[in-house]
């Protein structure tokens, strides 16, 4: 009976079958620039995190010939200077042994490490709500120590963030052209399927179906096609995420940031083909409403 | 209940395809359109089953101006008007049952009161035998009576009809116009086009007679009759024969 088919044979149609398909595509593509903003937002995150409070002082060690006794005489006179500072919480030493290991993933474990002029490094720890002037502070070093400086990592920081939310406005840009092709290619094939079946929706105009009722018809299809096309693309896209964190896994390098989604970031990319249905299923219902706006 | 005053009607640039014209059907009446081919009949009972809009001039149709209808409202007004489409207009993907039961789904009546009614209704058209068949695999009286049985299985209380004798031999137009009688009165207001002019002939109902886009009332008495086609002589209304002919039983082709 009526009530289980539909009025308008959509299904039949040549011109929805493809729809899934490049829903699927458009969708991987909004789960992938998604995923790289959302691992890049965390890289970011970490690294404000460890880095914000925090400041390195450089003491260089010259070629001139200062006893090892005079070295730690000058660290200690710093290490003194810089505790009494106001906005100072700490001030630490980081031993050599400690500044070679910092250097391995990108020399690699090997024995002439002890040989380089490696400088020394006190790590500060600084308060955040009242930081010590940089300023008047490497000045201060400078008279113990010349040539001492202050590395409070904002440049790098910075510019670490900068490229962080390029690659965030990237992703949204691309999620928005996604979304927009997604749209664009609904109004075609819902226009196709309305031409197509003109003389059905001009029937059931005709008989006294309200634009809503003819609307449920194609708006219906299209949430269908929609989802359809959204589990598709996120399954692929949670395949690929799979396989980079494992190749990422592999490489076992500092280097390369860990791919790892938190359950909430799974809900997110679970919710896509939901909001590809919805998309589709919005945009086909004005499309429609549109199109038999102007049947009198 | 039909009311049209002045109106005129034009497709785009195009010459004028009715010119001021005004008419007034009262419930329960039946009137035929007749006209050359070309004369405008169509787009007269397209303006009345709202699917064209006039140029110029007013209509009102069950006492509402249909200029000032809002889309939900028109579309409330054409549930009360049942079309007989000259070409049938059965959507071939449904069955029989399915297309005689489309005004009523779209009027969201249920399914178990909708099944009820279609089935009776075309048993009374002579098709309970074909209730899934597909409209492809009917002949074309057959689908005429479908066309028929969806246009009045909402009880319209306007019934047009474009054209339903063009397709069909004379016997059976002349019954199916007994048909739309016996709907005319149950208390349907009637509105048949037709070229057919002998047929029309033998019912006395008045024609609205349509002359390069203006309207002419006349009595369908008035009309010449031809030769094949005789006066009908009086009728006991009790023992008409109303029931439209099915191919392939005799008996019931009369």
């Amino acid at each position: 009976m009526l009530l289980r088919k539909s009025v308008v044979p959509l299904n039949s149609d040549a011109t929805g079958r493809f729809l899934p398909w490049l829903v699927a595509v458009m969708v991987y593509l909004a789960a992938l620039a998604l995923v790289s903003a959302m691992a890049m937002s965390k890289i970011v995150t970490r690294w404000d995190h460890g880095l914000s409070g925090q400041i390195t002082v450089q003491l260089p060690v010259s070629e001139s010939d200062l006893t090892e006794a005079e070295i730690t005489n000058r660290r200690e006179e710093v290490l003194t200077l810089l505790q009494q500072s106001p906005g100072v919480l700490s001030a630490n030493h980081i031993g050599r042994e400690e500044t070679a290991a910092l250097l391995e993933p990108w020399l690699g474990q090997t024995s002439g490490l002890s040989e380089l002029p490696l400088p020394d490094l006190i790590a500060v720890e600084i308060d955040q709500l009242d930081p010590p002037s940089t300023a008047s502070l490497t000045a201060r070093l400078i008279e113990i120590v010349p040539g001492a400086t202050i590395d409070d990592h904002q440049r790098w920081l910075g510019n670490l963030l900068n490229l962080a939310r390029s690659i965030e406005i990237v992703a949204a840009l691309v999620v928005l052209l996604v979304g927009l092709s997604a749209v664009i290619m609904v109004v075609f094939v819902t226009r196709m399927g309305l031409a197509v079946h003109y003389q059905i929706v001009e029937l059931l105009h005709l008989i006294g179906a309200q634009d809503g009722y003819i609307a449920r018809e194609f708006q219906t299809h299209s949430l269908k096609l929609g989802f359809f096309g959204g589990l598709v693309g996120v399954a692929l896209a949670a395949l690929t995420i799979f396989g980079i964190t494992r190749l990422l896994g592999q490489a076992d390098t500092a280097l390369l940031p860990a791919l790892s989604l938190r359950p909430l970031e799974w809900v997110i990319l679970g919710a896509l083909p939901f909001a590809s249905a919805l998309v589709a299923m919005v945009t086909a219902r004005l499309t429609v409403l549109r199109t038999l706006s102007r049947i009198p | 209940m039909v009311r049209f005053q002045d109106v005129s009607l034009r497709y785009g640039a195009g010459p004028e395809i009715l010119d001021r014209v005004s008419l007034d059907l009262a419930p329960g009446s039946f009137h035929f359109v007749i006209g050359a081919s070309g004369a405008g009949k169509s787009s007269l009972l397209k303006m009345m089953y709202l699917a064209n809009r006039p140029t110029s001039g007013r209509i009102s149709l069950f006492g509402r101006d249909v200029s000032s209808l809002s889309r939900h409202d028109a579309a409330l007004l054409r549930r009360r008007i049942g079309v007989v489409f000259q070409d049938f207009r059965l959507l071939d993907h449904l069955s029989t049952l399915d297309n005689v039961a489309l005004p009523l789904k779209v009027s969201g009546q249920r399914s178990d009161e909708i099944r009820k009614d279609v089935v009776e209704l075309l048993t009374w058209v002579g098709l309970a035998d074909h209730l899934d068949a597909k409209p492809a695999t009917l002949s074309g009286g057959q689908q005429q009576r479908v066309a028929i049985a969806r246009a009045v299985v909402s009880r319209p209380s306007l019934l047009l009809a474009d054209e339903p004798t063009g397709n069909v031999d004379n016997r059976i137009a002349e019954r199916l116009l007994y048909l739309f009688e016996e709907l005319n009165k149950r208390g349907t207001t009637i509105v048949v086009a037709t070229h057919n002019e002998a047929l029309i002939s033998r019912f006395n109902y008045p024609v609205i007679r349509l002359v390069r886009g203006e309207v002419r009332l006349e009595h369908a008495e008035t009309l010449i009759r031809t030769s094949d086609m005789p006066a009908r002589a009086p009728v006991d209304h009790g023992t008409r024969d109303t029931s439209l002919p099915v191919e392939g039983n005799p008996e019931s082709a009369g």
